[in-house]
Order: structure tokens, then C-alpha cells, then sequence
């Protein structure tokens, strides 16, 4: 009967975060402000009681009250207050089990991996991943743990790409993604990749605590988006560490966009790359050669460098000129073609080696360059690609299998290879790379379905050749694909029918 | 780009005009330069910026301009190449926007003394 109120109070305190995750407009404040009097309400309520228990001399039992029923609506507090700048690990994943009636032993272990970011030392990470390993199947909350841990060792271009695969797995722990989506804004907001954070926002990428609520409207109000003064205010007065988001949101004035920078040397007409006509082909392929590799390569940069060659090696005053030089100083027969030659090879190699560093495209440019350019690109990144895939197969033809978070890690690998690839070779190279990642990856998918019964890793990989194959139009494939990814996959979270 | 970076004319510091016996000379004087560890000797001027120039170098250059063929590439690099870059002042870098790290960071720390 007395816990009545109290189970009321509870109720619309979780109900009322759990609206506030659904919401990004002037609700979420709302809700925000509903789960904190709530809270306020459930501590107040538990406090009477536990003095009431202590007036009586029952203090075991108000101690008892105390750590059941104040420290629970709490946990985000203590966890982000206390626990994470003292490092307590093991007290953050017994707390965090409190916070959440589903599967709470994922928020706990999340909840230790952001207290281990506080003070990381060796016997906290190992337990974190005893405790992880522990876990199967493989489910967003273990994913996310590795990355924490990865970001504790100071490896943060792991954890921000572990944290980024989480959208490709089904199983979703809304608090998990919580810590993960905090983590990406906070990191967005250290290497100041406030575009990363505005685009997380409009597509709504995580549900929002309130840091990240804060965070993402400064993002937005720097993109140009119509984020009140006042609603920042609102958001920063809601949001954790204001001291330190003061200057953030003292500085949070849209950026005007950069003027284009004035077109010395290059008169466009539509895509194409046009070079000023005074400028005889030779000095301007040299010249244009020199800006690429000098500055930061571009699709655009590398289209033009390439188109110069093309028109220079094909100059025909430089090739009379090469003839008449040729027979000036005695050079052997077949010297000109020669020099165009190598030429052409050094260039070839020195544009291929700046479009693989900046993953650019093959330039579409017909000649000596542009068509040596486009085979050696295709043919380097096909090759690297099937060799992966190979690999990958080869481990199940093995029965040599890993950790369930290994698995993870080198599919992500994989596909973060092949999406490289075939942004940078277009249509054509994707056309050419799937029938092998599909082969394989349907295998793949085969096995740890049903011989390691990795069942989201397993979806993932069906969801991915799905779209894959759609993307490629290949019908055999689409119709496997569909009937694999259409399978309901069971979750901790329940099972989860795409 | 080694068309440029280390391009006969550029390394011996000449024109892509000049003579077989002007060339001979030139590398001789520079050759003399660098034995006496002159400092004006020490580097050339290309496209790319400057560089440095050794005897290996100036002996490589000179018997490359001594191969006809060889001498036909290094003319036609040399001949279009633009005028040697040299050292700029660097533009003041734009004020940073505020960057806060906001997620708990690890610290390199100082190894504790014996």
C-alpha cells in the first residue's frame, strides 16, 4: 500500500525518458523537467519513509530503503558525478544494473567502461572484458564496451568506428546508445567536427541526453538551422559540465559559409575542368601536376590534373618539337615515343598514388593517364578487396572461429574496405566487387548464424549484401538476400522482426 | 616528382639551352664549390622548392646530360617546368573555434622515478 506512490512516481519517471529519447523539439525540455521532478519525488518519498524507519530504530531497514529506492533514480547522477572521475568500476556496473529492468547487466557494463575512462588502469579494463566475453551473442551493449575501453586507451579512430557500426545491428539497448551517441558528440566536439554533429542531429542518429541535446543544438545553430538563443540557453541550463559548455555556447553564432576561392588559373564550364587557353598544354599540365600533389587532392583537382597530361601528351608541338630535339642530339630511333612514355608512367604513378591516399575516383579522361590511371586503380583495389574477402571465407572453411567481437571488428574492416573502394571506383568497380563479397559474405552469414548462433552479427551482414544487391541489381542475389534478411532475429531486447 | 626534383638542368643550375662544354663547366665549378664545402653550393632551386646538392648528385646529373636520350627527357621537364618556388611567409592561421573535451581522457603519464 505504501509503495504505491512510490511505484506511481517510478512508472512516469521511466516513462518520461523514455519520451524524452523519441523527442528533439521543445518536448524533450518538457520531459526532461517531468523525469527530474519525478525523480525529485521518488528520492523525497524514500527519504520520509527511511527517516520514519530510522524514528522507529529500524535503521538496518532504512539503510535497506535507501540503496533500493533513492540510488536508483540517481544512477546518471552518481555515475557521471562520482563514479566516473573516481574510476569504480565495479561499483558503476553494479549501480547501472539499477537503472534499467531489461537486460541491465548491458548498462552496467557500459556504465564500468565510461567509469574505467575516468581512471583507467590494466585490472579494470581486464574485468570489463571477462565480463563482456561472458556475454553471447554478440549485441550493440559489448560493441559499444570495446569502444569505450579502445577510447580509454587514447585509440579514439577505433572506438569512434566501433561506436559508428552500432546503427548496422538490430539489437538496441536504448541506454547503451545513449552512452555511445554522448561519446560521439563529445569527440565531434574535441576535434571540432561540428558538420559530423549537426548531420548526427537532422537524422536523429542516437537518442539524445541532455549533453548531447546541448551539443547538437550548438551544431545545428553553427549549420545555420533556426536554434533559438533562448532554447540554447534552455538546453544549457538542462545539460551537464556547464562551466566547461559556457564558451561553446558563448561561441555557438552560425558560420557563414566561405567565399569560393577565385578562379586564377581554371575557367569551369559545368564539370568539366577547362584550363585557361593561354596557357600552353605542357606548362599547364606541370603546373596543375604540382597544385594536386602540393595541397589537399580532390575529385576535382585530380580530374584536371589528369585531363592536363591527357591534352599534353598529346600536344602536337611538343612531339614536333621532341622530334626535331631527338635528331639535334642524336638520340636513338624511337626516342619521342619513348619519352612520352615514361612520361606518362610517372605521372600515371604519382596521380595513382595521391587518388589512393585521398580514396578519389578514377577521373573519367580518355588517354595516355586517364586510361592507365582508371585500369591500375580498378585492378589495385579489386585485388585488395577480393584478398579480404578470401581471407575472411578461408577462416570458416577453417572452423577457426574468434571472439564474437572479432568477428565484428574484422566485418567492419571488410566493409569499411569495400564501401572505400567502391566510392572511390564508382558503379563500375561495385558491379565487379560484389558477386565475390556476396559469395562469401552469404557464407559467412550462413555459419554464424547457424553454427555460432551470432544471430544480429549474422543479420547485419545479410542487411548489408541485401542493399548491396539492390544497389547492383543482381536478382538471384536480391531474392537470397531478402529471405536471409527478413529472418526474425532474437535479441536480448526481444525479438526483432525487420 | 623526380622529373623536377632532381632534373639535370635544375641540379647543375643551367638552361635547358646551354651547351655541352657550359654544362661541363658548370658542373666542375660546382663540384669544386661543394669539395670546399661552399654554402651557396649546397643547394639548388626547383618547382618543388629548394634542395639539396651533393657530388653524387652533380656527377649524376652531368653523365645523365651526357646520354642524349636522357638529356631529351630532362630538357622537356626543364623546359616546361614554372620557375623555382621559394621559401614563403606563412599566412596567420585562422582563430580556432572553441574545442572542449567534454569525455573523460587518458593522460600520458610521467613514469615514477626508481
Amino acid at each position: 500500500m505504501y509503495a504505491l506512490p512510490y511505484l506511481l512516481f517510478l512508472r512516469l519517471h521511466r516513462a518520461a525518458i523514455d519520451a524524452r529519447r523519441r523527442d528533439r523539439t521543445w518536448r524533450y525540455l518538457a520531459w526532461s523537467a517531468v523525469a527530474g521532478v519525478m525523480a525529485a519525488a521518488l528520492v523525497a518519498f524514500t527519504l520520509v519513509m527511511t527517516a520514519a524507519l530510522f524514528a522507529i530504530g529500524w535503521w538496518p531497514l532504512a539503510l535497506v530503503l535507501v540503496a533500493w529506492f533513492v540510488l536508483p533514480p540517481l544512477q546518471p547522477l552518481v555515475q557521471r558525478r562520482v563514479l566516473v572521475p573516481l574510476g569504480a568500476v565495479r561499483t558503476a556496473y553494479w549501480l547501472g544494473h539499477t537503472a534499467t529492468m531489461k537486460d541491465s547487466a548491458a548498462l552496467g557494463l557500459v556504465c564500468a567502461a565510461w567509469a574505467h575512462a575516468g581512471r583507467p588502469r590494466p585490472a579494470g579494463e581486464a574485468w570489463i572484458a571477462a565480463r563482456r566475453d561472458q556475454r553471447r551473442p554478440l549485441g550493440d551493449a559489448e560493441i559499444a564496451v570495446t569502444a569505450l575501453l579502445a577510447a580509454a586507451r587514447g585509440d579514439d579512430d577505433t572506438a569512434r568506428d566501433l561506436l559508428r557500426s552500432l546503427d548496422r545491428i538490430v539489437e538496441a539497448h536504448a541506454a547503451v546508445r545513449e552512452v555511445a551517441g554522448e561519446w560521439l558528440a563529445c569527440d565531434a566536439v574535441a576535434r571540432g567536427a561540428w558538420d559530423e554533429l549537426a548531420a548526427d542531429a537532422l537524422a536523429a542518429r542516437w537518442p539524445a541526453t541532455s549533453l548531447v541535446y546541448l551539443l547538437e543544438g550548438i551544431a545545428l545553430r553553427r549549420a545555420g538551422a533556426a536554434i533559438s538563443r533562448a532554447d540554447l540557453i534552455a538546453r544549457w541550463l538542462l545539460a551537464p559540465h556547464r562551466r566547461a559548455t559556457y564558451a561553446l555556447l558563448a561561441a555557438a553564432e552560425p558560420i557563414a559559409p566561405a567565399a569560393p576561392a577565385a578562379a586564377e588559373t581554371v575557367e569551369s564550364d559545368g564539370d568539366e575542368p577547362v584550363a585557361p587557353r593561354e596557357r600552353a598544354a605542357w606548362p599547364r599540365a606541370i603546373a596543375t601536376h604540382l597544385e594536386l600533389v602540393s595541397s589537399q587532392a580532390s575529385a576535382r583537382s585530380l580530374a584536371h590534373a589528369v585531363r592536363a597530361w591527357d591534352l599534353a601528351l598529346a600536344d602536337d608541338a611538343v612531339r614536333t618539337w621532341l622530334a626535331r630535339r631527338a635528331l639535334e642530339l642524336d638520340a636513338p630511333l624511337g626516342a619521342v615515343d619513348r619519352v612520352l612514355r615514361e612520361v606518362a608512367r610517372a605521372a600515371t604513378d604519382e596521380l595513382a598514388h595521391v587518388a589512393e591516399v585521398a580514396t578519389l575516383a578514377a577521373p573519367a579522361s580518355r588517354g595516355p593517364v586517364g586510361d592507365a590511371l582508371a585500369r591500375r586503380l580498378r585492378h589495385g583495389r579489386l585485388d585488395a578487396l577480393e584478398q579480404g574477402f578470401t581471407r575472411w571465407a578461408a577462416r570458416r572453411a577453417n572452423t577457426e572461429a574468434r571472439a564474437p567481437i572479432d568477428e565484428w571488428r574484422e566485418w567492419c574492416a571488410l566493409r569499411a574496405a569495400y564501401d572505400t573502394a567502391v566510392a572511390a571506383g564508382g558503379l563500375e568497380l561495385r558491379r565487379l566487387a560484389f558477386p565475390h563479397a556476396y559469395t562469401t559474405g552469404t557464407q559467412m552469414a550462413v555459419w554464424l548464424w547457424n553454427a555460432r548462433k551470432e544471430y544480429a552479427l549474422s543479420h547485419a551482414i545479410s542487411a548489408w549484401l541485401l542493399a548491396e544487391a539492390l544497389a547492383v541489381g543482381d536478382t538471384e542475389a536480391i531474392e537470397l538476400c531478402t529471405r536471409n534478411a527478413r529472418l526474425a532475429v532474437p535479441t536480448r531486447t526481444g525479438t526483432v522482426k525487420p | 616528382m623526380t622529373g623536377l626534383a632532381e632534373n639535370p638542368f635544375f641540379v647543375l643550375g643551367a638552361t635547358p639551352a646551354a651547351s655541352r662544354l657550359e654544362l661541363e663547366r658548370e658542373a666542375q665549378k660546382l663540384l669544386g664549390m661543394l669539395e670546399l664545402g661552399f654554402a651557396a653550393a649546397k643547394t639548388y632551386e626547383t618547382p618543388l622548392g629548394p634542395r639539396e646538392r651533393t657530388a653524387e648528385l652533380v656527377r649524376a646529373a652531368i653523365a645523365a646530360l651526357r646520354d642524349p636520350y636522357q638529356r631529351l627527357v630532362a630538357e622537356l621537364w626543364a623546359r616546361h617546368a614554372p620557375p623555382p618556388r621559394a621559401a614563403g611567409l606563412e599566412p596567420e592561421p585562422e582563430p580556432a573555434s572553441p574545442r572542449v573535451s567534454l569525455w573523460p581522457k587518458p593522460e600520458a603519464r610521467s613514469p615514477k622515478p626508481l
